[in-house]
């Protein structure tokens, strides 16, 4: 058990590198690399959208995911709809009412912690857009392993060896649970620790947000 | 006069049940609905049940084939979940392919069940690379009124707990199959997997947890379905999902784990004393 707080702060993610507006047409893009896992996100909006997918109250969200083999299966479905979940609580939807958001994502390498991958680079995407935001959000992977070890970001390597994989998505302001979703089986105590740590671990990720995005921005970074 | 007070004020009606401690349909905030669990609903299935918790009812149905095992894993048979949400069971759905709600929650069913590894597909093997079981579990939803995956997973559980799987006997030189349903075994489970719903609603400053919501308190907390569903088999979390609805802090976190412990103890005595009756039963006819 890992209590003491500095000894949280040595947590290692796989080096993270992204590039924004690596999309020229779209409104908000970026390609996001976590070690070897790759993900291009493009965000558009607010646009006009078909009058029947209209709602009076907020902005509607669209997410489109494509696999790297382009076939649609319901694995797709559930990724839409985490990251459609995700992205709605942050952004400020209220603001664009009767209008669509639409966010995409390609899949381009798939080593390990995707998902996670995709969350970060849709915020980032989200950022470079300009959409109002309620907070941003970062989301960290880990692997416990048949010893109840915990790594976090796991290589293909140790996720074969796992019992259980989890991923945390934590918001900016108060690094309160946004979203969460596991596979495989594991103890209470386990899942609070993978969690204590992944909220941590966040911290890596904001870090880098603010990284990015003072390179175009001087006033959010 | 409430339901115009709930048309034109709708977090506001909301908000004063909640400001109250109570929930519009009269239940504190950590009481479940009651289950209502029925075996052997469909004589024609293999095995089936139905299961009717608050206004959520879901029927599963199972039916066993033969197939030949798949190349890479030819000592495993197959274990196919299906969740179906036809426009009987509430307005949001339209007739046409599955919606996307649908493929979602078939989705995390499937999940849950794989991850709880409480069917050892090993099992579902008759003869390797040549022959194993499938089954085929159909749940279709007669009425969603919210936590819709709980109930899936205890008519899902129920009925693979009545199915009773025939002897095969296969000769391999002329590969004939032969099915004797006289002689039936039960199929082995590995532990009972429950699933907790929970929606979670953001009143003043704090996160009230709301156990097995409606279907009017899931959309009232934003989200499609429940916010936070819990899977307990065997006093191991096999299955935590949480999605939409207010962020959520570690003390609500606990709480939550706690009640989805005893829920699953509970829904766990449902279907055995289900499943204690309808053997006696049969037993006696």
């Amino acid at each position: 058990m890992i209590t003491d707080n500095d000894e949280l702060k040595d947590f290692k993610l796989r080096p993270m590198k992204c590039e924004c507006n690596y999309l020229n047409r779209s409104d908000g893009s970026a390609i996001l690399s976590q070690g070897q896992t790759v993900a291009v996100v493009s965000v558009n909006g607010p646009l006009d959208i078909k009058m029947q997918s209209q709602s009076i109250g907020k902005a509607t969200l669209e997410v489109l995911f494509s696999s790297k083999g382009g076939k649609p299966s319901i694995g797709d479905r559930y990724k839409e709809h985490v990251i459609r979940q995700t992205c709605e609580s942050a952004i400020l939807g209220c603001l664009y009412p009767r209008t669509g958001i639409t966010v995409t994502i390609q899949e381009l390498e798939d080593y390990g912690g995707f998902l996670a991958c995709c969350l970060n680079a849709c915020c980032l995407a989200l950022l470079n857009a300009g959409l109002a935001m309620r907070h941003t959000f970062a989301a960290v992977s880990c692997a416990i392993d048949e010893q109840g070890n915990i790594q976090l970001d796991p290589a293909p390597a140790q996720l074969e060896t796992s019992r259980a994989t989890m991923t945390f998505v934590f918001e900016s302001r108060e690094k309160s649970l946004v979203t969460a979703f596991t596979d495989g089986s594991y103890s209470d105590s386990a899942y609070s620790e993978a969690m204590e740590r992944c909220r941590s671990a966040s911290d890596l990720v904001f870090q880098f947000y603010k990284q990015i995005v003072s390179k175009y921005s001087y006033v959010i970074g | 006069m409430s339901e115009v007070y709930k048309l034109i004020h709708p977090v506001k009606f909301f908000n004063d049940y909640i400001s109250k401690n109570v929930r519009p349909d009269g239940r504190s905030f950590s009481e479940q609905r009651n289950i209502k669990l029925n075996v052997d609903a469909i004589k024609t299935a293999d095995a089936s049940a139905l299961i009717k918790c608050g206004n959520t009812s879901v029927i599963c149905g199972i039916k066993l084939e033969l197939a030949t095992p798949k190349a890479e894993e030819p000592n495993k048979g197959f274990l196919i979940t299906n969740v179906e949400l036809p426009p009987l069971c509430s307005s949001k759905y339209r007739p046409g392919p599955p919606s996307d709600s649908a493929q979602v929650t078939s989705n995390i069913v499937s999940d849950i069940i794989n991850n709880s590894k409480c069917v050892d597909l090993t099992d579902l093997c008759i003869v390797p690379d040549k022959l194993a079981w499938v089954l085929y579990c159909d749940m279709l939803c007669l009425d969603n009124g919210g936590s819709l995956v709980d109930a899936c997973i205890i008519t899902l559980m129920a009925s693979l707990k009545t199915l009773r799987l025939p002897t095969v006997t296969y000769d391999p030189e002329t590969e004939d199959i032969k099915v004797d349903t006289n002689v039936q075994t039960k199929l082995k489970l590995n532990g009972l997997p429950i699933a907790t719903s929970f929606a979670i609603y953001k009143y003043m400053d704090r996160n009230v947890t709301l156990v097995d919501p409606s279907s009017y308190e899931e959309d009232m907390c934003g989200g499609l379905g429940a916010n936070l569903i819990l899977c307990y088999n065997k006093g191991f979390l096999c299955s935590s999902q949480k999605f939409g609805g207010s962020n959520f802090s570690v003390d609500c976190e606990e709480k939550a784990l706690k009640i989805a412990k005893e829920r699953a103890q509970l829904a766990e005595e449902v279907i055995d004393v289900c499943i204690k009756n309808y053997e006696s039963k049969t037993n006696t006819v």
